[in-house]
């Protein structure tokens, strides 16, 4: 018999190449956490002292805690903002639908630090909002820039397009028909929305939601650029340990813990879910 | 007809309406605060090209866009080609495994750029004993689109008829014969889509490349490097720039789809069997 060859390439080639460059990164971060890093050098003992710090130091515990409701409410917020949005470029976008996605995409392509430039030009002491403001002949905000409103501002408005796309996409998929078969047999709008539309289209939502979720949980630019003082979120500061303090060991524990953290929710979103009651078919067609 | 005013069709609307003008009032204003004389508060704008003139004057910025394009390309030329092998397997070749292969395949997804930056630099760093360099940037970038490469590629594959392999082989083409003169011309679209995608994300990126690239700048890092002491009219040029260029790649894409010179996805023969 003739030796399969292409299986292996066609799947062996990126699953080494995945193995390789994504797996084994965040083994060696795994591996680092339980190392030390003293007067930047990297001595290799086993000790769980950086997850004790982690655990004990009232500092980064605050930290953690700020980045999860940070990211809840955010996600929540982009959920909530991008199911309308979605459902009326669906509903009445008609030829321009491609468009109107297309145009989302725009800002969600420019990069996080260039978006944040634009950020400081609306919301900064001397942007727009102000501006408007002072011509006015209003005083300028000042409580809007440098707070964790700002922050969350910033955060929606990098994650919202990413939200808005994956809804889009799940609703584009699902057979609008099948709200006129719930209307027609007496269903209101509302009934056959929560038990039509939200259910078959739950999959996709919980993807958005987690796609925005796990980005902001690590957020490092919007906290630093846009929160002030009381605004520093986890990814900022396992960043700092990378850059400023240079211990690289704390900066890998931190790093797994947000690792852990977003596992358990995809984990969990997956375990929510039945997958043939959102209508999943499956990959391929075989 | 009976005309009535939809109080929910309004609401929907007006959502969409006020989310495009959040997205796209801060683009507009350092769009036209890069081209004014009077960039604080450009309304009504003193036209000028002063702050663009500086903005390309600088050397910083065009080394740093020199490497932002090299990057960019190589990333999405590795992630596409990678991504279109791993669509086609997961689609021919995986069988009952396909959900364990995908699984792997779109893991990227779901980490957070800052953690694979900073795993692949203790990776290397630590492990391999590299220094910052550009292909080590250019491998962790491509981790990184190869899942939304794989996901735009696979929207086009979803559709294609592998029937059409099947029959150029059974006339007697060998299969690379088959890929290059019967698959590619189907569906180059999708690369092109998935590859125009990927190299906007890798010349974009800051928080992968930063931790690969030690003191290389790139367009996004010499932006973040310029942002920490305050925001400069500059910096609005810049993004502005950006903005333009990736707004024409895409307004190119939608032309090319509309006027139906790309047709995504081949399927004349599933149309037919609908009806």
């Amino acid at each position: 018999m003739k030796p399969r060859v292409a299986p292996a390439i066609f799947l062996g080639i990126p699953t080494v190449f995945l193995v390789g460059l994504f797996v084994l990164p965040l083994l060696s971060m795994l591996v680092l956490s339980v190392w030390r890093t003293e007067n930047y050098h990297i001595i290799r003992d086993f000790s769980f002292h950086n997850y004790e710090v982690l655990a004990t130091e009232g500092a980064y515990m605050t930290f953690l805690l700020r980045s999860l409701v940070m990211a809840s409410a955010v996600s929540l917020i982009c959920t909530l903002l991008a199911w309308p949005i979605a459902y009326g470029i669906t509903l009445y976008g008609g030829r321009y639908k491609l468009l109107f996605s297309l145009a989302f995409a725009v800002p969600f392509l420019t990069g996080e630090v260039l978006r944040i430039i634009a950020l400081q030009g609306l919301l900064g002491p001397l942007g727009l909002l102000n501006g408007v403001l002072l011509s006015l002949g209003a005083a300028p905000l000042r409580v809007i820039m440098y707070t964790n409103v700002a922050s969350a501002i910033g955060l929606v408005y990098l994650y919202l397009p990413i939200v808005v796309t994956v809804i889009y996409l799940s609703l584009l998929n699902f057979d609008q028909r099948l709200i006129d078969a719930a209307t027609i047999f007496g269903a209101s709008p509302a009934r056959a929305f929560f038990e039509v539309t939200w259910p078959l289209n739950l999959f996709g939502t919980l993807i958005g939601f987690a796609l925005c979720f796990i980005p902001c949980l690590s957020a490092t630019l919007a906290p630093r650029f846009l929160g002030g003082p009381n605004g520093t979120l986890y990814g900022m500061a396992m960043a700092q340990q990378f850059g400023e303090s240079g211990t690289w060991a704390l900066g890998a524990a931190m790093g797994v813990v947000l690792f852990a953290v977003s596992v358990l929710l995809v984990v969990g979103v997956a375990r929510l879910i039945d997958l043939r009651r959102t209508g999943f078919t499956g990959f391929g067609r075989g | 007809m009976r005309i009535k005013i939809k109080p929910g069709k309004f609401a929907l609307l007006a959502t969409v309406a006020l989310s495009y003008l959040f997205l796209y009032l801060p683009v507009v204003h350092i769009g036209l605060a890069s081209f004014a004389r009077n960039s604080n508060f450009p309304y009504p704008p003193k036209w000028s090209l002063d702050i663009m003139a500086r903005l390309f004057s600088n050397s910083l910025y065009q080394t740093a866009l020199g490497n932002s394009l090299i990057i960019g390309i190589f990333a999405a030329l590795l992630s596409t080609a990678l991504a279109g092998l791993a669509t086609i397997g997961l689609m021919r070749h995986a069988g009952r495994r396909a959900p364990l292969y995908l699984a792997l395949f779109i893991a990227p997804l779901f980490v957070a750029e800052v953690l694979l930056g900073i795993s692949s630099l203790i990776f290397n760093g630590l492990f391999l004993g590299l220094q910052g360099n550009m292909v080590s940037a250019i491998l962790a970038n491509t981790v990184h689109c190869f899942s939304y490469a794989l996901l735009i590629i696979a929207t086009q594959l979803y559709r294609y008829d592998w029937r059409l392999d099947d029959a150029a082989m059974v006339f007697g083409a060998s299969p690379a014969r088959t890929f290059f003169e019967v698959t590619l011309p189907l569906i180059w679209p999708g690369l092109l889509g998935a590859f125009i995608v990927t190299f906007i994300m890798a010349f974009n990126n800051l928080e992968i490349s930063f931790y690969l690239l030690g003191a290389t700048p790139t367009l996004p890092s010499a932006a973040w490097g310029a942002l920490r002491y305050g925001v400069k009219p500059e910096l609005y040029a810049l993004a502005t720039c950006v903005n333009l260029i990736v707004f024409v790649l895409l307004a190119v894409m939608f032309v090319l789809m509309r006027t139906g010179l790309v047709t995504f996805g081949h399927r004349p023969e599933r149309e037919r069997s609908a009806v």
